[in-house]
């Protein structure tokens, strides 16, 4: 991705730089919000920053002062009063026992304390390459990071409230909220089964500190494995239900098309949609950006990202010739099977002219990358091979 | 001045009062919270100010009024170029899905607007 620097300031002189995305229309600015580097800005209101892909390549965990911001409602991020020790609660209710309420302090000293590394990616991650364009947050490949997430586990804290056994779903909220009573609040839901999976965690921590104020402190839901949307921030509600909920962001929104691959015919529509739920298998180049100037006959350690939904990567394959011939790249420590998973190959271009380099992950149950892209309405899940195309000299 | 300028001096008085209040009161002898722990310390919650503005042209007003309401001109520039009909759906999306208070009368001018100025015929 080219940054190109652009004098043009917006209104009142926030942002001074502006990049480029590979994409028609994909000029942004830079800007700095608390806690966090300058950021490409997507929206103002509410804010949703993406994350600079070459952070992609300064190391494994996203530095939380770099992580991608998404919000949907234009009360968010909440007013930082409301997320003070003396005001928050974490409620829970609906078809439970005992229903509870409780300070962020006491769920860290009640129940035991836990962590995973993982990789949370928006659904949207990558939209702004999908061809036939489609509406909604037009991204290039930063709306998605990895971090260490320390919280407790969910599932001690459904159990401590006790379900019913006419427990069917779970269903989270945050205090972000809509700026008209008639806008649909951002609530998603679990099933019980996947509520009581001991993976999931209330978190509090990220890398270490607190969540970032933009990415939910005090207390999110992670959802390792899955996309985004579930990752509720700031959540302050879980409610158990007896019936399937029926909220506009887990219907109509957040649906793909009832198909393995989760795609169908470019500019068509699907005809069964559920619910988007795990990850495909993803990687990425990040140590050589399109464009790039390498030297013919210098030895070059290509280096990159790997991850799915953490049923772990086997194997990542590269291609210095547009996908012609493949060798194997030496993958690195699994810190996690839900974490990046790094991958170095080293290459030495032979002459001058223009290549084509490729990555291709394969995960334990063999599934892996498309070459062509797959498409939905929606632009959710994109996961096909990204070339990239590089210039010897 | 229009009520939406006032309004935004209004409320940039307060922020300022409420600022000056609080440094104002702030207890001199307590230990100060370590500031990597705390997310809110010093001026860390504050956002930027100022959003972009729609294009101007005619109907830019009508857009302004309608959208920007619960979000930023951002949300529409920068999708890639949407036909007539991505707009009209769009902004029956807003009204249907979301419940945007947009006037029946004004949904051909907002999506004239925005076909003109984001879209392409």
């Amino acid at each position: 991705m080219t940054a190109a620097l652009g004098a043009a300031a917006l209104s009142r002189g926030l942002a001074a730089d502006f990049l480029t995305l590979p994409f028609a229309n994909g000029e942004r600015p830079l800007v700095k919000y608390p806690q966090k580097r300058p950021l490409i800005r997507l929206t103002t209101r509410p804010p949703q920053l993406e994350t600079p892909f070459s952070v992609f390549n300064e190391s494994l965990l996203t530095p939380n002062d770099a992580f991608y911001v998404r919000y949907h409602l234009t009360n968010s991020p909440p007013k930082p009063e409301t997320l003070q020790p003396d005001q928050f609660r974490l409620t829970v209710k609906g078809k439970v026992a005992t229903p509870l309420t409780l300070p962020v302090e006491e769920l860290k000293t009640r129940f035991e304390n836990t962590e995973v590394v993982a990789v949370n990616q928006c659904s949207g991650n990558s939209r702004g390459f999908f061809t036939p364009r489609v509406q909604g947050g037009q991204l290039g490949h930063g709306a998605m990071g990895c971090a260490r997430w320390r919280g407790v586990r969910l599932a001690d804290v459904l159990k401590a409230a006790g379900l019913d056994a006419s427990a069917k779903q779970v269903v989270f909220n945050g205090l972000d909220t809509p700026f008209l009573p008639a806008t649909p609040d951002f609530l998603k839901a679990i099933d019980v089964d996947q509520a009581l999976d001991p993976e999931l965690l209330l978190a509090f921590e990220q890398n270490g500190e607190p969540l970032p104020w933009l990415n939910g402190f005090p207390l999110r839901l992670v959802v390792p494995g899955h996309y985004g949307t579930y990752w509720i921030k700031h959540l302050h509600e879980i409610t158990v239900t007896e019936a399937e909920f029926k909220g506009f962001f887990m219907n109509p929104g957040y649906r793909i098309p009832d198909d393995p691959c989760a795609a169908i015919e470019p500019g068509t529509t699907p005809k069964r949609t559920v619910p988007i739920s795990r990850f495909n298998v993803r990687s990425f180049i990040t140590s050589v950006e399109a464009g790039a100037t390498l030297k013919a006959g210098v030895q070059t350690l290509v280096r990159g990202i790997a991850f799915d939904d953490g049923h772990g990567i086997r194997e990542v394959v590269f291609s210095a010739d547009g996908g012609r011939s493949w060798r194997a790249a030496e993958l690195g420590k699994a810190v996690d099977k839900y974490a990046f998973r790094e991958w170095t190959v080293a290459f030495t271009p032979e002459r001058a002219g223009p290549l084509t380099l490729m990555a291709k992950a394969t995960n334990r149950l063999g599934q892996s990358q498309p070459f062509e892209p797959l498409w939905n309405p929606s632009g959710y899940m994109r996961n096909c091979v990204e070339p990239v195309s590089v210039h010897v000299a | 001045m229009s009520p939406k300028l006032r309004l935004k001096l209004t409320r940039f008085a307060v922020r300022r009062l409420v600022a000056a209040f609080c440094v104002l009161t702030a207890p001199l002898a307590e230990i100060p919270v370590e500031p990597a722990k705390n997310p809110f310390a010093g001026d860390a919650w504050k956002l930027p100010e100022g959003q972009p503005a729609f294009r101007a042209a005619p109907g830019a007003d009508l857009v302004t009024n309608n959208c920007l309401l619960c979000h930023s001109a951002d949300y529409v520039a920068t999708q890639p170029p949407l036909t007539r009909a991505q707009w009209q759906a769009g902004v029956e999306k807003m009204r249907g899905k979301f419940g945007a208070p947009i006037k029946t009368n004004d949904v051909p001018a907002l999506v004239d607007y925005l076909t003109t100025n984001y879209g392409k015929n």
